[in-house]
């Protein structure tokens, strides 16, 4: 049997996965990139072997993605996120038209094709504004847990506008609507509003067509998820991990070169 | 020739030549030589902006704000005049912040060149500007001998047929050279005086026509200029090459023309009016595609880059339509608005390396269809 590896290393996670020649999805891994990314992918490669029981040698072919892929020695090919979450998305949820990821850095919407194969893509400049980031950032103001802040925002039965989308500006209002008092649910409920509405605006100019798949740590926000279905007026798929489908679609574009050989 | 541009322009100066600052992008270059005056183009000296966010608004594009920080850092000082040609509303501007603002304290001038680049009133109109420019720069530089002006048309003339034939090797895919080195050597010609820049070109040609075909993928390349160059530098490194570009300071001022030069005015207006579509120039979309189109067709490029200077309205305008249209006949695009000297941020690697892949897949797809 042959293996093949998908590595995922973003500005905050890095996912290892491995596949078998079949294209099943044995097992992952997901670990903190921290300040050293040649680091937490080896190790999330380490994990990932290990929980499956393959080794090095078993494995035929690594991909990397990410921001940090460039310097991850034991890749044999760098390929962009784009093209690895188009992949991962269409594998697990064959009808997806549009893959929307949003990850600690970058937000990016995508649009694919009946292969899984990238068609147009748009994504976020420098700016945190809609992005995992700019709810971190948030969570710290209200000392809550950025796990936490979906559900708490889906408590709230009404919402309280935020006018900025800037991170910087954004977290001063919210500051002043604390001190005014006015409900945290209603306020964090706004917050999860305006990064929807930026990505919403970034997807306009590509267009959404099919069914729509959530990628990166931003779709385990149910807050969010909420809110993109509300403006969808439809449901989207949601995997049970949706930060490891870049290093999926990854492992699944290892196994396609070979296979195309 | 291993010397770097300042070090060019002041061994110009002690040759008894004059030097003037050109701003982008068109001018009678022929004029200035005849008068041997050495013109020195401004597109993107490698400051940092300290002084010039003073006078400028937020939204004045980068070309603009390095051009006037050149000057007020001293860095003009060696030139005797600065020439601001009409190609848009940022750089009218700039002359007068210059001119009537700060004091340029050396002498301006101002070149118009009509904005609607067809019929006989746009030509003579062409024509009755480079004589009033000739005779304003012989006032101070002078005297203009037509026989030394014939002389220069025929070296311009030379300089595009070498340029011509760098471009169309290229787009044969016969050229052996990076992305890089392409530009690094075409853009020798916005300072060098015209002798020096035919040997710098048919040195490079020598050197680098082959005779291998060269696989990979191509794209073209539209925007004002080659900067920031870390995106011809990517490229190279994914093996993909600029089959042919519509830049500013590239292709668009090509300047070629079947007739043979007769009175020198009436030719430099001939070629004027050959130039490649450019939206500084008024070109409608309409041309603008045809062109892109002849480019794609020209080169079996995949794709198209809009490297759009940010702010840059001139380009802006089009930008929007041209991807449509593009869309349209399935070529896929890509804008990356950048900041001229500013490099690529992760974020613009990874849309770029991201689109050179879509590219490759539809190559692919492409290939296997037929
Ligand atoms: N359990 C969770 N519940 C809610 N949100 C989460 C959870 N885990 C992660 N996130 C969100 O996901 C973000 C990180 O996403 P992800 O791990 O996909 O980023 P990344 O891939 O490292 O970044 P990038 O792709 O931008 O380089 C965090 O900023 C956080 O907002
Ligand atoms: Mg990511």
């Amino acid at each position: 049997m042959t293996y093949f590896a998908g590595i995922d290393v973003g500005s905050l996670s890095t996912e290892a996965v491995i596949i078998d020649e079949d294209a099943t999805m044995l097992g992952y891994s997901i670990q903190e990139t921290g300040a050293d990314p040649v680091r937490a992918a080896t190790e999330a490669l380490r994990e990932a072997l290990s929980l499956v029981g393959v080794s090095r040698e078993q494995l035929h072919h690594v991909v990397a993605t990410g921001y940090g892929r460039i310097n991850i020695p034991f890749a044999d090919r760098k390929i962009t996120e784009i093209s690895c979450h188009a992949m991962g998305a269409h594998h697990l949820f064959p009808d997806t038209g549009t893959v929307i990821d949003i990850g600690g850095q970058d937000s990016k919407v995508i649009r694919i094709n009946a292969e899984g194969r990238v068609l147009d893509f748009t994504m976020n400049d420098k700016c945190a504004a809609g992005t995992g980031r700019f709810l971190e950032v948030m969570a710290g103001t209200f000392g809550v847990p950025v796990q936490e802040l979906g559900e708490l925002s889906l408590k709230a039965q009404k919402e309280i506008p935020i006018s900025s989308v800037c991170t910087v500006f954004a977290e001063s209002e919210v500051i002043s609507l604390i001190a005014q008092n006015r409900p945290r649910e209603q306020i964090i409920r706004g917050l999860h509003r305006a990064v929807v509405s930026r990505v919403w605006g970034m997807a306009q100019s590509v267009g959404i067509e099919g069914a729509v798949t959530m990628s990166g740590g931003v779709a385990k926000n149910r807050g969010i998820v909420a809110l993109f279905e509300e403006n969808l007026g439809h449901s989207i798929h949601i995997h049970s991990e949706p930060q490891i489908i870049g290093a999926l679609g990854a492992a699944l574009l290892a196994r396609g070169e070979i296979h195309q050989k | 020739m291993h010397i770097t541009r300042k070090e060019y322009l002041l061994e110009q100066k002690e040759k008894g030549r004059r030097l003037m600052g050109v701003f982008p992008a068109l001018y009678p270059r022929e004029i200035l030589w005849a008068l041997d005056i050495v013109p020195a183009e401004i597109w993107d000296p490698p400051l940092e902006i300290r002084q010039a966010g003073a006078h400028l608004q937020p939204y004045i594009c980068s070309v603009v704000r390095l051009g006037l920080e050149l000057i007020l850092q001293g860095k003009c000082d060696f030139l005797d005049g600065f020439l601001f040609p009409h190609t848009c509303d940022s750089i009218q501007n700039l002359a007068s912040v210059i001119y009537d603002f700060i004091g340029a304290r050396k002498p301006c001038y101002f070149f118009y060149h009509p904005k609607i680049p067809h019929g006989h009133t746009a030509r003579d109109y062409y024509l009755k500007n480079l004589k009033a420019l000739a005779a304003e720069l012989k006032r101070q530089f002078g005297p203009l001998k037509m026989d030394s002006l014939r002389e220069k048309v025929d070296m311009g003339r030379r300089i595009s047929e070498l340029l011509g034939e760098l471009y169309d090797l290229r787009a044969a895919r016969r050229l052996d050279a990076s992305n890089e080195a392409f530009y690094r050597t075409i853009r020798k010609g916005e300072y060098l005086f015209p002798d020096d820049y035919i040997a710098e070109l048919e040195g490079f040609l020598t050197q680098t026509r082959s005779e291998e075909s060269r696989n990979g993928a191509t794209i073209i390349l539209s925007g004002i200029l080659p900067n920031p160059p870390q995106i011809l530098t990517l490229l190279d490194d994914l093996d993909v090459q600029v089959g042919h570009d519509d830049l500013l300071n590239g292709s668009r001022r090509l300047l070629i023309s079947n007739e043979k030069p007769g009175d020198p005015f009436e030719y430099m207006a001939e070629c004027y009016f050959h130039m490649p579509p450019c939206p500084t120039r008024g070109s409608s979309i309409s041309d603008r595609m045809r062109h892109l189109l002849s480019l794609i067709n020209a080169t079996g490029a995949k794709g198209v880059i809009f490297n759009v200077v940010k702010f840059c309205e001139p380009e802006w305008f089009d930008v929007p339509n041209l991807q449509e249209e593009l869309k349209k006949r399935g070529v896929p695009s890509l804008v990356l608005d950048t900041e001229l000297n500013q490099g690529l941020s992760g974020q613009m690697k990874t849309r770029l390396e991201a689109f050179i892949e879509i590219v490759r897949v539809h190559r692919e797809s492409i290939t296997t269809k037929h």
